[in-house]
């Protein structure tokens, strides 16, 4: 999957996912820490059974990037996470969300918007390069059928894709999920060309 | 690159599970078999359409998990069954060389929705692979049911070898028997 090694590109979604939090915490007004973040490249077809299944459940918060390249963002959560999400930004105890409802899912498209564009702003800012989100679409369906537009683009060009997996504590509760950044072979190549120049 | 071809009596790739009877196809995988004991999973499907084949007298199945519908699409030159015009033939030749009768087969589709909620210019992939999968079994003289296609929610498939039985789960709905 291109001439780039995973050591740089490691560093900028570190970077971007470092700032989505810091996005994150402004949103909710509350303390965000990042306890663990890795960075895996994967076969793209392995992506379904990576964030639990193709048949589970899943709530995914997509957007697609494009400017300078092209690329998805897709965060992935299990139901219940989805909703710890929802409540933490509604101001509200966790435990309190138990659907997706219209408002919910409401929050979780400003979650997406600001996860998106302050992910994407560090990147741009350290590469130099044009990102822009798209606005985010929040679904629910099995993790299967909500990646396969995904995957199916990926495919086209390559086989193989990255997987961020991070964990982190707010209001001292753990919360761990996907977030699978899903750059086009162009975008590689266009923060290849701007690291060598 | 673990998307594999999995002709029968082919060994498994690893992506498939131990669980012996139960054979689920990934993204781009294909599955022809004769035992009776085996049953053909297709899950999550979303714009992905599972082709679902079964010739009742000779009680052979197969079943692909097609994810794009045309290899002339393939931007790094790797085409396979990933594609529809590709899995199409490689399904129904070998259910031929294991015993069954291209006119006595029965196909279902199963799949091509359109799940995201994000528009793109041109029809929707989910389309596009379902009319490539039709227009590819009508080059055999072979006409699908296609019930459960289209629409905007994920669905699991599973084609029984014993019996011939196509069910298919919906997201949020309960299984049914096609």
């Amino acid at each position: 999957m291109g001439s780039m090694s995973l050591g740089p590109w490691a560093a900028l979604v570190s970077l971007g996912t470092d700032n989505a939090m810091h996005g994150l915490s402004q949103m909710i007004g509350q303390d965000i820490e990042v306890r663990s973040f890795g960075l895996r490249r994967v076969p793209v077809a392995q992506l379904p059974e990576i964030v639990g299944g193709a048949d589970a459940e899943a709530v995914g918060i997509y957007l697609t990037v494009s400017g300078s390249a092209d690329g998805h963002l897709m965060l992935m959560y299990d139901p219940n996470i989805a909703y710890a999400f929802i409540d933490l930004l509604m101001m509200q105890p966790i435990g309190t969300t138990t659907s997706l409802d219209a408002m919910g899912r409401s929050a979780l498209g400003e979650m997406g918007n600001v996860i998106g564009a302050f992910f994407l702003n560090a990147i741009a800012d350290a590469s130099g390069l044009d990102l822009r989100p798209s606005p985010p679409a929040v679904m629910t369906d099995m993790a299967g059928a909500l990646l396969d537009v995904v995957i199916s683009d990926i495919l086209l060009s390559q086989d193989e894709t990255y997987v961020a997996e991070s964990t982190f504590q707010v209001s001292g509760q753990e919360i761990s999920g996907n977030f699978l950044v899903m750059p086009s072979e162009e975008l590689l190549t266009a923060l290849t060309v701007r690291r060598a120049a | 690159m673990t998307i594999a071809a999995v002709p029968h009596p082919a060994p498994r790739p690893p992506a498939l599970p131990a669980r012996a009877g139960r054979i689920v196809l990934g993204l781009g995988e294909w599955y022809v078999t004769a035992d009776p004991d085996d049953t053909l999973v297709c899950m999550g499907l979303g714009s992905c359409v599972a082709l679902c084949a079964y010739d009742p007298i000779a009680e052979v199945a197969g079943m692909a998990h097609m994810v794009l519908p045309d290899s002339t699409m393939a931007r790094n030159g790797a085409a396979g069954p990933r594609f529809v015009d590709a899995a199409v033939p490689l399904v129904l030749d070998t259910m031929v060389e294991r015993g069954a009768l291209r006119t006595r087969v029965r196909v279902h589709l199963v799949g091509g929705a359109h799940v995201l909620a994000v528009t793109t210019p041109g029809p929707q992939i989910g389309d596009r692979n379902l009319e490539a999968a039709i227009r590819a079994l009508a080059r055999r003289n072979l006409h699908a049911k296609y019930e459960h296609t289209g629409g905007t929610k994920g669905r699991t498939v599973k084609l029984t070898v014993a019996s011939g039985e196509v069910v298919v789960a919906t997201a949020g709905s309960g299984a049914t028997s096609v």
